[in-house]
């Protein structure tokens, strides 16, 4: 057994945990996701460089929070996720214990966020080389370029809404594509609908979005809508300062008011 | 069935006769993002060859992800209503897999079967499908479980099946012949031979007889709940898979000017089971997931007598959890 399942055992022998989310290989040399409820049958768990799913988006759901406590195996995007959430006050009901693996290959079990919090500011990551990439390429464009581009990529979106259920922000019980009186958003695929709706979620996102890139992985007609919430990312961060997944307390950018804020509007 | 040989090289030549007779012709391509997709084509440099499955199936030709039924204007004179029947154009696809060409069958028998469907019917007349065989699969290919294999010719027009430096070609119908008509000087008479050392080699998982017994009593198995655990309930699934025909009808524009809309629709929606009063009778993931599976290999038996899986994998590769339908079904029927 591996040092992360020896531990995980343990943590299921001493009732600390009843429900345990990790990752098991499956065909396609794939990590998916796994639920065990079992001290025996921890040996499907696994840590690769594969397991790349944002697995802090299952403590949304009902069949999960049953479970009581729960164990969760977290990549750095995950505990940026728990982080956030933990800021929007979504996981307060959740008895849970964070388990994740550093670079020197140890077992870490953290069981309070405040520790989780002091992991994460201590290995925060960067935006990957290949979205740096895109996003300036994005940014050198034209307005007119820009719509395009984005125009053609929503062309082909099929509106299955993968990017938002694999979104552990998204978690509001009823979204608005689905409420239609008024109908704000279109049932059907088209571009301006389909544009409609990614910028909508992008807007409902911006400085929340914690840039795990679920969304652009998943996206079944590959269209790298993550960039939309990256970028607002930026722009929140130039002008608000604060960083989306970095502290448990931040508030948030565009709802938190403070009496030192230079605007005046307000005061 | 008519055999016929055509030369590797010679293909291309074959396509531009295709492309020239006018008709629309669909074809596998490769993206940016690397992945495969059908997409209108105008010339075979355009159409991949080195791929394993496309993206989604090309089922979108008969059953597009919006297909506008009618039109209305309302005018001084009265109400104008365009019906868009009129518009559906001749198209042949490219490069489809046999297990997408077996769909094509169940689609026929489900739009056509009872209540004939008349946008369905007037775009499958107007379909031409030329399959090409599997060289090779990937761990999602399970065709061989639910009674294809990577040389089916049901449901296709055309079958290719590439051997060495020559393309052995199986005339399955009419339009299949129609098709090759169109170049007729290309193509060689050959005799009939087994195509099995060209084909990929594909595991089968299970048998299919074994499951459609057992999947009688597995409504109540424990293990839908294991199986879906990971379900995100988005419609990616459905959206890929070749045999998924729910819609959804929408009506969009004004009193004035409008028109009535088939939208594809997913089963894993939260919304899809949702009533007018604002009863849901599925509340979670599990029964969704479970009316998914069920009905691809009990209701549409029951109510089709066809399994309408084709094994094609796409359900597999398309999920963000990669929720593993041969494994789903081997588990609850156990």
């Amino acid at each position: 057994m591996t040092p992360l399942q020896n531990k995980v055992a343990e943590l299921f022998e001493n009732g600390t945990i009843s429900l345990m989310i990790g990752y098991k290989n499956a065909i396609n040399k794939l990590a998916v996701p796994c639920f065990i409820d079992h001290a025996t049958q921890v040996e499907q768990l696994i840590y690769t460089p594969e397991c790349k799913g944002n697995l802090s988006v299952y403590l949304h759901k009902a069949e999960i929070k049953q479970a009581k406590k729960i164990g969760i195996l977290a990549n750095i995007a995950t505990l940026r996720s728990l982080v956030q959430l933990t800021s929007e006050n979504q996981l307060s009901d959740i008895e849970k214990t964070v388990i994740t693996i550093n670079a020197q290959n140890e077992v870490l079990v953290f069981d309070n966020m405040e520790k989780v919090e002091e992991y994460v500011q201590a290995n925060f990551p960067e935006y990957t080389e290949e979205d740096k990439k895109l996003l300036e390429q994005l940014n050198s464009m034209t307005r007119a370029e820009r719509w395009q581009y984005w125009s053609e990529q929503f062309a082909a979106c099929v509106k299955c809404y993968a990017c938002r259920a694999v979104c552990p922000m998204c978690y509001c019980s009823s979204c608005t594509v689905e409420c239609n009186q008024p109908q704000w958003i279109k049932v059907s695929s088209e571009t301006t609908g389909n544009l409609e709706w990614h910028t909508m979620r992008a807007m409902h996102l911006a400085g929340r979005c914690i840039n795990c890139g679920e969304c652009g992985r998943i996206c079944p007609v590959g269209i790298p809508v993550h960039l939309l919430t990256a970028q607002m990312n930026l722009d929140i961060e130039k002008e608000f300062g604060s960083k989306t997944g970095f502290s448990c307390n931040s508030g948030y950018a565009l709802n938190t008011f403070k009496p030192e804020d230079k605007e005046q509007f307000i005061k | 069935m008519e055999i016929k040989n055509i030369k590797l090289s010679q293909l291309p030549a074959f396509f531009d006769q295709l492309i020239k007779s006018g008709k629309v012709v669909i074809a596998p391509v490769m993206k940016k993002s690397g992945k495969v997709f059908f997409e209108r084509v105008q010339s075979y440099s355009q159409v991949a060859t080195d791929y394993i499955q496309t993206g989604f199936s090309a089922k979108s030709v008969v059953f597009p992800k919006v297909e506008v039924l009618f039109s209305f204007n309302k005018t001084d004179d009265g109400i104008d209503i365009k019906d868009s029947i009129t518009d559906i154009p001749e198209t042949i696809v490219w490069g489809l897999r046999p297990c997408d060409g077996s769909a094509f069958n169940y689609m026929t028998e489900f739009f056509l079967k009872e209540n004939p469907d008349v946008y369905y019917a007037a775009r499958k007349a107007k379909t031409t499908l030329i399959a090409i065989s599997c060289a090779k699969a990937d761990d999602a290919c399970f065709c061989t479980s639910v009674g294809l294999t990577p040389g089916s010719t049901e449901g296709s027009d055309l079958l290719l099946t590439t051997m060495g430096e020559d393309v052995y070609v199986e005339v399955i119908t009419e339009k299949g012949k129609a098709a090759i008509d169109l170049s007729a000087s290309l193509f060689s008479v050959n005799e009939e031979r087994s195509k099995e050392k060209y084909l990929a080699k594909i595991d089968t998982k299970f048998s299919l007889t074994e499951i459609k017994e057992r999947i009688k009593t597995a409504y109540d198995s424990a293990e839908w709940k294991n199986e879906s655990m990971g379900c995100f309930g988005c419609g990616a699934c459905a959206f890929s898979c070749p045999t998924c025909t729910c819609f959804d009808i929408q009506d969009e524009g004004t009193q004035n000017k409008g028109q009535r809309l088939r939208c594809w629709d997913a089963c894993g929606f939260g919304q899809f089971t949702k009533h007018a009063s604002g009863h849901n009778p599925k509340t979670n993931q599990t029964q969704r997931r479970r009316q998914r599976l069920m009905h691809k290999f009990q209701y549409s038996v029951e109510n089709l007598g066809i399994v309408s899986c084709v094994g094609c994998g796409r359900c597999i590769r398309v999920c963000p959890a990669h929720l593993n339908i041969f494994e789903n079904i081997l588990s609850v029927t156990q």
